[in-house]
């Protein structure tokens, strides 16, 4: 879909992806690291070897990138930058607010001779204002964001998913952001700076939250954290072997759904009479207390404690419920629908010895636009083709090496 | 850039919001035959507006137009059909499948009329499959999709993230192939079709997951605020009912830094804490200790203090403090919109600034049917007449 952009990849572990995403468009992505490698490519390692080469995080977020080395930090090595920036249609990078400019090799310096480029910091909150330069990884972009004091149990911290979710709200947002720069370009002929603040990418998880709360507070007075409730109904579920996700709540639209689950309910024999004969006419989630709610949580429970996670879904697929298993990375892999899409693709790693199953696309194209392409580069592996193209032959490129810049 | 939208809840809205924002023409198709879920999820008896004054509706699809198509009569569809043809640049649906091949507005169909069309479904699960009909939302998402299983404590049930992060990963892909897809035909000159699972891009953005588990049989599960590299790395109780704030170690040198603004309480000097190694297995009890010092402070203090001192720290944010977040009045985060019933809300910019083609928010979500009559004339070129004849008929409701 991208093809024949080019994009020069800067940026740190929080970046990784919205690279990743381009690459996997079609776009020509080189990944741009320090001598040496990356501090991300760290483990959990391939075979548990501690290894640069062998990081799992590494190789996950990184395919559809071209890598070479290159050390900003030396004058040589900004002057080469300069030269690099050229062929590039994009500039990606994840540091710190300003970083760039000081060093003299920024968007406002270059932009001049170059009026075409796109520049897009990944950031956690934005370029400019109080917390520009506030230190902030996940856990505080997802604090600061909203999500994580609306997540967990009363008794305990508020807790955030164990995965990043602040880089994977931001990375698709990020290359929307570049993908619309770039389309701004063919009319324009100009790029520009696209600034991206990772906490405002998160506070999209709260789907409007903090807007609706500000006309309604009153609604929000008892709101609390809920672990695995919603409001003041049960949404997560333990069953036979794990737990599945299932809501007594969702409007009027939704009351077929639990009219369908008592069917089922009944046709194996675990409705209790009152239940069969319940008016549904007269069920409004938004009015019901947490007394109301528990008769229908220990009917449904009981039910659901009786089967297992695959049985349930099955049951749910013919029926049209609305229940879904609470999926790990095992079933995930295993799962017969995303199977039938061909999500997965092995990619080989023969150096290593080793086949490793990555998700293949974010999403299908019929022009099959979207799929990952090549695996993650080795430390410098494109550095003598990527430089090539700048007139640096070998015998500079070793000089380069042994000085340190590349 | 002129986007044809049909599709409820959060998934397909705010895809088509961020092009909305960026001052792409979106029409919604709409019926009050089936209203979109978001306009009634929060209905109680003494609403008085119906489906014109959900906030949340209203908040999530700001410079969008609304077009009443009847989509259970025949003309409604010719009509939806047409605005397809004629009208559109780009179709995006996130119906599970089925309805649109009902309606003869599948891509083979459209295509074979407008070849250049560029269309993108979004559902849960794709259009191909065993599961393909299954109608989820968010909440089934996230369970699928492995969030859930991935949110929680180690001794407890999964807890769910807040929220529902298919309904907000999603979009935001959706969005993204739509403009890289004009960008390609622009290039070009073909449209093409993009069939978007909502699993498959939540999937996919956990990709460090799934290579765990092929390369080395790992299950990732969820672990509190546990952190592979930082300890402590959590959110830890300060002064007040229910205020936290979050701090992570990252190295040393934080360690060194945090002791300092800490007034080095003896606990802090056990040698074991003094390197990366040494804190990350003794995380539990410097979670407890790191608490009881916490516990004594206010958390935005906290916050501005630690910062300053080049620690991470920040405020586990409640929704008024987000409203109030001096930062996001400073990037512009917020644009107040006028609704005819609600008022006046808050709407949200998306994530990112553009430095010369800025978005921006000017109205609010529309009500349905609110530009039925614009629409058909200027779109198509109804005359009153026949828009006359065809409210008569329950065509436009």
């Amino acid at each position: 879909m991208l093809e024949g952009f080019r994009i020069l990849d800067c940026s740190a572990e929080s970046g990784f992806l919205a690279g990743k995403i381009l690459g996997d468009m079609g776009a020509d992505v080189v990944k741009l690291e320090v001598p040496g490698g990356d501090p991300a490519r760290r483990g959990p390692y391939l075979g548990d070897i501690e290894d640069p080469e062998r990081s799992l995080l590494w190789l996950s977020l990184n395919t559809s990138k071209r890598g070479i080395t290159l050390d900003l930090e030396l004058e040589r090595g900004r002057g080469l930058f300069r030269r690099l920036v050229r062929q590039f249609d994009v500039v990606l990078e994840s540091d710190r607010p300003g970083a760039f400019e000081r060093r003299g090799i920024g968007f406002e310096s270059l932009r001049e001779a170059q009026p075409g480029l796109v520049w897009c910091a990944v950031t956690p909150f934005g370029q400019t204002g109080p917390y520009a330069d506030y230190r902030a990884s996940d856990i505080s972009i997802v604090a600061m964001g909203g999500n994580l004091h609306a997540t967990g149990w009363l008794d305990r911290a508020p807790i955030r998913c164990t995965m990043p979710t602040g880089d994977y709200h931001a990375a698709p947002e990020a290359a929307l952001g570049i993908t619309m720069a770039l389309y701004g370009r063919e009319d324009s002929g100009r790029g520009q700076f696209v600034d991206v603040s990772m906490r405002e990418t998160q506070l999209q998880t709260l789907l409007s939250g903090p807007g609706q709360y500000e006309a309604n507070p009153e609604r929000y007075a008892d709101r609390h954290r809920a672990g695995d409730r919603m409001g003041k109904s049960r949404e997560i579920w333990r069953v036979k072997d794990g737990y599945v996700s299932f809501g007594l709540r969702g409007g009027a639209s939704r009351i077929p759904n639990l009219k369908a689950t008592v069917q089922w309910m009944a046709e194996c024999k675990m409705a209790p009479t009152w239940l069969l004969e319940f008016d549904w006419g007269t069920y409004n989630h938004n009015v019901m207390s947490v007394e109301d709610f528990a008769p229908f949580e220990e009917a449904f429970g009981a039910f659901f404690a009786s089967k297992s996670m695959r049985e349930l879904f099955e049951g749910a697929v013919d029926r049209r419920v609305l229940l879904a298993p609470c999926n790990d990375a095992r079933e995930i892999s295993e799962h017969q629908q995303l199977r039938s899409r061909d999500l997965f693709v092995t990619l080989d790693y023969p150096e290593l010895g080793a086949s490793i199953e990555h998700p293949a696309f974010f999403a299908k194209t019929n022009r099959n636009g979207i799929r990952v392409r090549t695996r993650a580069p080795r430390i410098g592996e494109h550095n003598a083709e990527v430089y090539a193209e700048l007139g640096i032959g070998a015998d500079e490129i070793a000089e380069l090496q042994a000085e340190g810049v590349l | 850039m002129k986007v044809l939208e049909l599709g409820s809840g959060a998934a397909g809205p705010v895809a088509t919001k961020y092009l909305a924002e960026h001052g792409a023409d979106v029409i919604r198709i709409e019926s009050s035959k089936r209203p979109d879920f978001l306009r009634v999820l929060f209905l109680t008896p003494d609403s008085k507006y119906g489906v014109d004054g959900s906030p949340m509706f209203i908040l999530l699809n700001p410079n969008k137009r609304s077009v009443a198509l009847n989509m259970k009569h025949p003309e409604g569809v010719a009509l939806a059909k047409r605005l397809a043809l004629e009208w559109a640049d780009v179709v995006c649906e996130n119906f599970a499948p089925g309805p649109m091949e009902r309606f003869g507005m599948s891509y083979e169909a459209l295509s074979r009329d407008k070849p250049d069309l560029v269309m993108v479904s979004g559902c849960l699960f794709g259009q191909t499959g065993p599961h393909r009909a299954y109608p989820g939302f968010g909440a089934q998402g996230s369970a699928l999709s492995g969030f859930n299983h991935l949110t929680g404590w180690s001794d407890r049930a999964s807890a769910g993230p807040s929220g529902t992060i298919t309904d907000s990963l999603s979009p935001r892909y959706v969005a993204l192939a739509m403009v890289a897809a004009l960008l390609e035909r622009r290039r070009t000159g073909e449209g093409q079709y993009v069939d978007l699972s909502q699993i498959e891009a939540a999937v996919y953005s956990t990709s460090e997951v799934q290579v765990r588990y092929s390369a080395r049989g790992e299950v990732v599960t969820r672990n509190g605020n546990r952190s592979e590299q930082a300890a402590p790395h959590g959110a830890y109780p300060c002064l007040g009912e229910d205020r936290w704030v979050v701090i992570a170690v990252w190295d040393d040198e934080d360690w060194k830094r945090l002791c300092e603004e800490m007034h080095h309480p003896a606990w802090s000097a056990d040698p074991s804490y003094e390197t990366n190694a040494g804190r990350l297995a003794a995380a539990d009890a410097l979670d407890d200790e790191l608490s009881g010092w916490t516990r004594q402070h206010d958390a935005r203090d906290l916050m501005t203090r630690l910062q300053a001192a080049g620690i991470e720290a920040c405020v586990c944010q409640e929704f008024q403090e987000i409203v109030d977040d001096s930062q996001l009045s400073h990037r512009g985060h917020w644009t107040r919109v006028e609704h005819s019933n609600v008022g006046s809300l808050l709407a949200e910019r998306s994530g990112f600034r553009l430095s010369e083609t800025d978005g921006e928010l000017r109205t609010a979500g529309p009500n349905l049917g609110e530009h039925t009559n614009d629409i058909l004339t200027e779109c198509l070129g109804l005359d009153p007449v026949e828009i006359e004849r065809l409210r008569e008929e329950e065509v436009l409701v």
